[in-house]
């Protein structure tokens, strides 16, 4: 955040109290997705127009006539909310309206799988919308079955032995698009998820956020510890928060790098891995991290 | 030429919060300490927007807590504490001190 042309730290005084998301929403006890949601919208603003395809955050958000959402928000079929958001766009365009946020707002299936064409088509034509994907790794809404976001040996409802390939890179994918703002984010890092935001909404163009937003049902964790479990993702390594502005990847966050083992086997999802694949995730975090052995 | 769109019903900004649906099954809500110094926090990490900032001091709402428990975890100065209590459709029974 800059001041009078100084560089300052933003804190979490600085964000406003008012909620523009949240409150009596239907999301399960400590929802990762509705935390995101609430986080992310302190910094959108009330400027906001918000397209959903199916998926939990959009079940929880609105249900019958009402909505927990003080803001324009549109309830997309599963496969089009970027392109939802690509029209509204151009319809305020075609109005002179320059001063509002137009978000698409996705699980992991409404991004990297069923929503893809959509996602990658508003990419490619660098549209100015952000797009985000609230990734909890599995398709919660219809009981947490595998997809290309579940993590290699994760149990799923579909997969109780656990998932035989890895995470689809979603976020090499779309720098790939040659978009002009990527990040990842997590809910355990709210200033940092709050700054990408800024830079995204002031990109003029397409821009990316991957939010890491645990789900206590299908990571079988206790209710109180999606933001713990988030914030062992980002120490341990297994999710690495950076950015990527004009092509240029930058480290947003220097994790400690704890064993990977103490943020799998938190987990239910993962309470079946040896202690080989323990390793194996281990070493590729190691490797990616250019590091030679964990502490 | 312009069409005629149909007048579709939306829901009315914010309008959740009116019937909160996670009070029915919440079974334990925080209690904040004078251990607080206000750092928010707690208030950033609820998935309800539960807690707010009112007269320089955080409070919750038991309209919208749903119990997860989370800024109790999280909070910095282990200033919450988690109170049991028995929910069900009749409503909230918090259990008096010294009994269980
Ligand atoms: C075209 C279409 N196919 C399937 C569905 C059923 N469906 C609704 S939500 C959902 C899963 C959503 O998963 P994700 O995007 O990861 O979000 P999550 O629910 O996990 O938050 C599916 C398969 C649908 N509504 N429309």
């Amino acid at each position: 955040m800059r001041k009078g042309g100084e560089l300052v730290k933003m804190t979490l005084k600085d964000l406003p109290q008012q909620d523009l998301f949240g409150p009596g929403n239907a999301g399960c006890r400590g929802c990762g997705a509705a935390i995101a949601g609430r986080q992310a919208m302190k910094v959108l603003g009330a400027r906001t127009i918000i397209t959903m395809p199916a998926s939990c955050m959009a079940t929880l958000s609105g249900l019958n006539q009402k909505t927990a959402w003080s803001i324009p928000f549109y309830h997309t079929l599963f496969e089009i909310a970027p392109a939802v958001s690509s029209g509204i766009r151009a319809s305020l365009e075609a109005q002179g309206i320059k001063d509002v946020n137009v978000v698409s707002w996705a699980g992991d299936a409404g991004t990297a799988d069923i929503g893809f064409q959509s996602l990658s088509g508003a990419a490619e034509r660098n549209d100015n919308i952000i797009h985000v994907c609230y990734d909890n790794e599995m398709y919660m809404n219809t009981g947490g079955q595998s997809g290309s976001q579940t993590p290699i040996y994760a149990m799923t409802s579909n997969q109780q032995k656990g998932k035989r390939t890895g995470k689809k890179d979603m976020l090499k994918i779309m720098v790939a698009h040659d978009v002009g703002y990527v990040a990842s984010a997590t809910i355990s890092h709210p200033l940092d998820l709050a700054e990408k935001f800024k830079k995204a909404a002031a990109h003029d163009g397409f821009s990316y956020i991957h939010i890491m937003a645990p789900c206590y049902r299908g990571w079988n964790i206790p209710t109180d510890q999606s933001v713990a479990t988030a914030r062992k993702a980002v120490e341990s390594g297994f999710w690495e928060l950076y950015e990527v502005v004009d092509g240029k990847k930058t480290r947003t966050h220097e994790p400690s790098f704890i064993p990977v083992s103490e943020y799998l086997m938190s987990q239910g999802r993962f309470k079946n891995l040896s202690t080989e694949q323990v390793k194996e995730i281990q070493d590729a975090v190691n490797s990616h991290f250019g590091r030679k052995e964990a502490k | 030429m312009a069409k005629k769109l149909p007048i579709v019903p939306s829901a009315k900004a914010g309008s959740m919060a009116e019937a909160p649906s996670g009070i029915i099954w919440r079974e334990q809500h925080p209690v904040i300490g004078d251990k607080c110094n206000q750092c928010l926090e707690c208030i950033m990490f609820c998935p309800e927007g539960a807690l707010k900032l009112e007269n320089g001091k955080v409070a919750v709402s038991l309209e919208l807590c749903n119990g997860c428990g989370t800024c109790a975890f999280e909070c910095p100065q282990k200033a919450i504490t988690m109170v049991l209590e028995f929910s069900g459709d009749r409503g909230i029974f918090p259990l008096k001190e010294g009994k269980s």
